[in-house]
Parts: structure tokens; C-alpha cells; sequence
């Protein structure tokens, strides 16, 4: 799907003018029942209408064209309320990865709604969840974002949970990372791979630090 | 004892995975034994570089933004070029059945579980391109 731009924190959703507010029962319809052109600007339209959050979402489900996914998406992320934040977490668990992908794009757009909701996404039960939520903290502050990821190593067994929080911390991660990804390293047994993503972001985050030592100096 | 040249095959590798130390792993290890390398960060880049050059093999996330591995794979199937055939390796976290099943629907030759160990790597990748093990 396209990049989806974030929206600014705090920005209400848009309220239709009653005197043209969109016919969400014939929208619905379409939504359901159109060609793909008519789901699609269907789609398009139920985007301006925050009570729709949860008509697109359930679209998503049996909705194959990629252009009418691509616009319940781009709707979701631009409505941007808490209950499409929701929605789109619960997507995450989708067996289809067109839509776990699409959901994370919109996700990422909507970075308000994420600081709430990404310490208990990324203690979920379910290792594929704690993983996709570990890429989601790349849209939050540089510090905010070493404090989780360095939570998540000090707890997680899963080697494909540290990596992704590794991938983080190798572009984001600030020098209080060091230690945590060096105990990670060390760790009985640790894959190659993770031993290898751990010292290239022990080394991007020292060189950062020398940089801004240096600009500081 | 030095150790042995890696044979030069020259077999071209597209790598195609979000995440950066994925893809600079997969990269240290496949040029180490001979293989050219290009990378994609998603479908929609993947896409992009088969139009400028041809490729042995491509190596495939399954989970990516703006194109996942498994939208990629079908869209790259049906084309109508040469590139249509090239072949796919898989690798993803997730190691359900139903997982590589999707996989082999979407057109996926074989399939790995993250995260792979280095001999893993490259021992597919030159049997899926054809160069002596």
C-alpha cells in the first residue's frame, strides 16, 4: 500500500456537514456488494464518517482487491480515533499478511494513538504479535523507543523478537542500550544472526554517540 | 591452513526484507561465498529492481510494508516476463504449517524459518541456483 502520512497528534477526525453527510446505509452496500472501483470509492467516502471505523474494518475481511484494501486503509489510519487504532491491532493476528502489512502502514501513521497501546502489544501472548509491535516503536521518540526495546530484550526468549528489537535499537537506540544488547549477545546459545545484529547496533549506536560528542564538543 | 575461495559464481541474489540487519546479514554471508547481491526493502521495491536486472534468486520476507512477501510473490507469478520464474526462497518467523502452506500458494519454492544459521543460508541459496555445494 502506499506510504500512509502520519497524521498530527491531536487532529480531530473530520465531521461531515449534515447537509451532505454520506449515505452510509447505500456506502455500506457498496462497500459490500460493489465492483471493485465502486468498494473502493465507497471506501473512499465512509473515510469521512468516524462511525464507519468498524464497517471498513470489517471489510478488510473479505475484501481481495489490493487498491479497495489500500483505500480502507489509507481511511482507517486517516479517521486515526482510538477504536480504529483497535481494529487495526486486532489485524495483526490475521493469517493474511497483506493484512498484517497493511494494518502496520496504517499503524504507523497514526504514531498518537501508539505510546497507550504498545507496552501491552509487546507482552502479548503470541510471539508473531510482540515482533510486529517491536517495528511499530520505530515512530516513537529515540528515547521512548531505547526504554521499550531494551524492556522487551531483558524479558524475551523468542530470538525473532529480540532481532526485531534490535533492528530498533540499531536505528533509533540510545547508549543506555549498549549493556542490554551486549547481555543479549551473550547469551547462552544466542543464533548467529542475533549475535551479528547485536554488534552492528552496539557499533551504529557508539558511533552516534561519538558524532554527537563531537558536534557537542 | 588458509581457508578455501569461495567459488565465484556470480549467481545475482535479490534480497528482499524491512528489516536492515536482516538484509546486511544475509548480504556478508551470500557475498562471502561468491554471490552479487541487491536488496529490496519491500514488494513494491522488489518489483522495481526484476525491471532493471536479472536475478538467480530471490530471497523473501514475508512480512513488509507497502507489499508484503506473499503479495509480491503472487503478483511476480503472474507476469508474463522471464522474471516470473525466477526462483523464491521464503523466510519468515512464522513456522506453521499453514504459514508455508500460504507461502507455496503464492509461489515460493521453498521456505525457512527465521533465523538462519550462516551454512543454512548459503546452502540453499547455491542449490536453488545451481552451483555446486
Amino acid at each position: 500500500m502506499p506510504l500512509i502520512r502520519p497524521k498530527a497528534a491531536g487532529a480531530p477526525a473530520s465531521s461531515p456537514d449534515p447537509r451532505t453527510a454520506p449515505d452510509v446505509a447505500a456506502l455500506k452496500a457498496a462497500l459490500q456488494h460493489g465492483t471493485p472501483d465502486a468498494r473502493r470509492a465507497a471506501a473512499r467516502a465512509l473515510a469521512g464518517v468516524p462511525e464507519a471505523a468498524g464497517l471498513l474494518a470489517a471489510a478488510l475481511a473479505g475484501e481481495e482487491d489490493i487498491r479497495v484494501r489500500e483505500a480502507i486503509f489509507t481511511g482507517l489510519a486517516g479517521l486515526g480515533t482510538g477504536e480504529c487504532a483497535d481494529l487495526l491491532l486486532a489485524l495483526l493476528r490475521s493469517p493474511d499478511a497483506g493484512l498484517r502489512g497493511g494494518a502496520l502502514d496504517a499503524l504507523a501513521a497514526m504514531p498518537a494513538r501508539l505510546p497507550a497501546r504498545l507496552p501491552a502489544l509487546l507482552r502479548d501472548d503470541d510471539p508473531d504479535v510482540r515482533l510486529l509491535a517491536c517495528g511499530l516503536a520505530r515512530v516513537l521518540a529515540s528515547d521512548e523507543a531505547t526504554a521499550l526495546m531494551c524492556a522487551v530484550l531483558e524479558r524475551e526468549a523468542e530470538p525473532n523478537v529480540c532481532a526485531a528489537a534490535v533492528d530498533v535499537l540499531a536505528e533509533l537506540g540510545e547508549p543506555q542500550a549498549l549493556p542490554v544488547l551486549a547481555r543479549c549477545a551473550a547469551r547462552p546459545g544466542a543464533p548467529a544472526f542475533l549475535v551479528f545484529a547485536t554488534g552492528i547496533a552496539m557499533r551504529r549506536i557508539r558511533a552516534a554517540s561519538d558524532r554527537a560528542g563531537e558536534a557537542g564538543a | 591452513m588458509a581457508e578455501a575461495e569461495p567459488i565465484r559464481s556470480g549467481r545475482r541474489v535479490l534480497v528482499i526484507d524491512d528489516a536492515s540487519l536482516v538484509r546486511l546479514y544475509y548480504r556478508q554471508l551470500l557475498e562471502d561465498d561468491g554471490f552479487v547481491v541487491e536488496e529490496a526493502l519491500n514488494g513494491l521495491e522488489a518489483l522495481e529492481a526484476l525491471l532493471v536486472g536479472p536475478f538467480d534468486l530471490l530471497i523473501v520476507d514475508v512480512n513488509m510494508p507497502r507489499m508484503d512477501g506473499l503479495t509480491f510473490l503472487r503478483t511476480l507469478r503472474r507476469l508474463t516476463s522471464a522474471a516470473a520464474a525466477i526462483p523464491a526462497l521464503v523466510t519468515s518467523t512464522e513456522a506453521a504449517a499453514q504459514d508455508r502452506e500460504a507461502a507455496r500458494a503464492a509461489g515460493a519454492n521453498f521456505y525457512l524459518v527465521k533465523p538462519l544459521e550462516p551454512e543454512v543460508l548459503t546452502l540453499h541459496a547455491r542449490l536453488m541456483c545451481g552451483v555446486p555445494a
